[in-house]
């Protein structure tokens, strides 16, 4: 089990600790790969894929905040749960710095703090109602779920008249629309290419990554995800890291809503509706394991960005939305057999080699 | 939830407390829809209890059944199925379109669409076992497929020229009982049947109460995750038939909020997510219940959202209740040793 509590920047897998691997099966390494690969290959075939203000700007953006997602479903994850609510919670975040802006004329900055407090608060509560009970934590996310969908949508008819907050404070603009051209050390100018809201997700990226590699309570999560019982025996107050990778994970779910928001520039309740499969896809590909114990944060992050690449460029490729989806669910069959089959085989070579 | 998490499944599975259990669920909540239905009954003044109120009552409520059903089945190996709503949708669309596009007759659209079904459903099954890939991600996968296929199939438009014969079967309702609502009856009678009677039915629950058990009696797991997800398809097949023969017409929206409904009529029936314990007197009655909270709404004409913040708020009070009974029920008995983790990590 001492493999599994590995930092997530070395490999984790327990096969990779006993016998030395061969480096191509590193997931993440295959993943930087792929993305440069495709990147390049969309490119060639569409000039248009390298446009950075009309093309990477925006892809990058998205890319962006649905890192932020998919690192709210990898906490989960890391203790050996899910977090189905995280679009609603996301949205149930924003609702509330739509809230600040528009009722109380908070500045850009206490809105966003309100945003992450609700989100950790509602994480908190599922949390604690799956450590306390004991109940699944797929159902219980499933019936927050529901109950959040109600509830946003309830509170955004009775607070607005036409269920959206328009109030933009100053700086959300720029948050938007701003890169890293906008930034000047002198005569050198960062890529129009890097939306400055990236900054977000860098933040989280980093934070995640100093607990789950240099930090007590991240081998704990780790360990609590890969045996809840040994964790339990030895001495790891299981149930609270329970509550604390759900308050995370709420906290994290909030952020991206905000940052959803503030790319479309209107907070509304269906922000956060097409969250789930993405923050599935994106830890998934990552390599952070659904039985727990595995995270990876650098992973996460290319996994999202993979998806987001194949999305881009079958879209500039001419595919229709209708059949964006057929391919995705392919691609995401076929990259997770592929690293199936990379596994048995280079497990084959390893035992015969030895 | 996964393959390796039903061997923590409860103790108790095939004991006299669980089946205790389930029928005090059961009981309970015929309790409820008894009551709710009288109470509306009341609200509206009598007019609940006429005819075509109990007509329409009960045409709506076929498919949350057999959506609730096919969920079941995959719950009871231990599985999830996530692609229930994005399988109705494309059967449903597939036989509107062969019936309105192609002048397919109606017998055979439906014949076909219920074989469709049940072949994505044993693909989906065959796909698990072979990659062994958790089952959560590649329902996952298969219902983004599904939903593409379905928006190819009838884009943006609503197909609702087809044959009079199901949409006649769709509205028959001789003493005000609509024949789909005798369907899903009569399907989940038979499911009941082959769960409670057959030995492949007892095969599906051991393999998900206990899968190591089941393996070192000679009951290949594997054969039996395929077996629960086509049926799970064929189930779906059948919901996709009700609601194509009941609604106005079929378009991409058919099947977006059936996920949570599937999950949530299993669950509030007393179905455990492990696996290996089935419901399906509670499911039918649990998806009453839902059903009456959304003729509830339409009668007071309140906000949709209160159905779903509503039904959340069951789910969630149903869960921590029957967790709650549940302990209790294993204090006193304290029988089988079953070591349930508190924190329910890998659940």
């Amino acid at each position: 089990m001492t493999t599994s509590i590995s930092p997530p920047d070395t490999v984790p897998e327990e096969k990779a600790a006993t016998h030395r691997m061969p480096f191509w099966v590193n997931q993440r390494l295959g993943l930087l790969v792929l993305v440069i690969a495709l990147s390049v290959l969309f490119g060639v075939l569409r000039p248009a894929f390298l446009d950075q203000q009309l093309v990477l700007f925006p892809l990058l953006r998205d890319i962006a905040t649905l890192t932020v997602v998919a690192l709210a479903q990898m906490v989960v994850l890391s203790v050996g749960h899910m977090n189905l609510a995280v679009g609603r919670m996301a949205a149930f975040g924003a609702m509330f710095a739509g809230l600040g802006y528009d009722r109380l004329g908070v500045p850009m900055q206490v809105g966003l703090l309100m945003c992450l407090a609700a989100g950790a608060a509602i994480g908190a509560v599922t949390g604690w109602l799956i450590a306390r009970t004991g109940v699944s934590s797929f159902v219980v996310t499933l019936a927050m779920d529901f109950a959040l969908l109600g509830l946003v949508s309830l509170m955004y008819s009775s607070l607005t008249d036409d269920a959206a907050f328009t109030t933009h404070p100053a700086g959300i603009d720029a948050l938007r629309s701003y890169s890293l051209a906008d930034i000047c050390a002198g005569p050198i100018c960062g890529s129009p290419a890097v939306p400055q809201i990236a900054q977000f997700t860098v933040l989280a990226m980093l934070a995640l990554g100093f607990l789950y590699g240099c930090t007590r309570i991240g081998r704990e999560l780790l360990l609590t995800g890969a045996n809840p019982a040994a964790a339990e025996l030895s001495g790891i107050p299981t149930g609270r890291r329970v509550l604390l990778a759900h308050t995370l994970s709420g906290l994290l779910a909030a952020l991206a809503g905000f940052m959803a928001a503030a790319g479309t520039g209107t907070f509304r309740a269906s922000i956060g509706d097409d969250f789930m499969l993405p923050s599935f896809l994106g830890a998934v590909l990552g390599g952070t394991l659904l039985t727990g114990g595995v995270v990876s944060v650098l992973g996460t992050l290319l996994g999202t960005a993979l998806v987001g690449v194949i999305r881009k460029g079958l879209d500039l490729l001419g595919v229709g939305l209708e059949s964006l989806n057929i391919y995705l669910g392919c691609v995401l069959l076929l990259a997770l057999s592929a690293d199936r089959i990379r596994t048995v085989v280079s497990y084959r070579k390893v035992v015969r080699s030895t | 939830m996964n393959r390796l998490n039903v061997t923590l499944g409860q103790g108790s599975w095939g004991g006299s407390a669980l089946r205790r259990f389930s029928r005090s669920t059961a009981a309970m909540l015929l309790c409820v829809v008894v009551v709710g239905y009288v109470a509306l009954g009341i609200a509206s003044s009598g007019s609940f209890f006429e005819g075509p109120s109990v007509r329409v009552f009960l045409q709506y409520l076929a498919t949350p059944i057999l959506i609730g059903l096919a969920q079941m089945v995959a719950l009871c190996v231990g599985q999830l199925n996530l692609a229930v709503g994005a399988l109705g949708g494309f059967t449903a669309c597939l036989m509107g379109v062969l019936m309105a596009d192609h002048g397919v007759p109606a017998g055979v659209a439906v014949i076909v669409g219920l074989l469709t079904a049940t072949a994505i459903g044993l693909a989906t099954g065959v796909a698990i076992v072979g990659t062994q890939i958790n089952g959560f991600i590649v329902t996952l996968a298969t219902m983004t497929i599904l939903l593409g296929a379905q928006y190819r199939l009838t884009g943006t438009r609503t197909v609702d020229g087809y044959s009079r014969t199901l949409r006649d079967f769709g509205t028959a309702a001789p003493l005000n009982i609509p024949l789909v609502f005798v369907t899903a009856l009569v399907a989940a009678a038979l499911l009941a049947a082959f769960m409670y009677r057959t030995v492949a039915g007892r095969r599906l629950l051991a393999a998900g109460g206990n899968p190591l058990a089941a393996r070192l009696s000679g009951i290949s797991t594997d054969r039996q995750i395929v077996a629960a997800h086509t049926l799970s398809g064929l189930l779906i097949g059948v919901a996709a038939v009700t609601a194509t023969a009941s609604l106005p017409g079929v378009n991409r929206s058919v099947g977006g909020d059936w996920l949570l409904p599937s999950f949530a009529a299993p669950i509030i029936g007393g179905v455990a997510l492990t696996g290996g314990s089935i419901a399906v007197l509670g499911t039918v009655l649990a998806a009453f219940v839902t059903r009456l909270i959304d003729a509830a709404r339409a009668q007071f004409s309140l906000d949709p959202s209160w159905v779903n913040l509503l039904i959340g708020l069951v789910v969630l009070g149903t869960v921590a209740g029957g967790r709650l009974h549940q302990t209790r029920l294993e204090k006193s008995a304290t029988t089988d040793g079953a070591v349930l983790p508190q924190t329910g990590g890998a659940q």
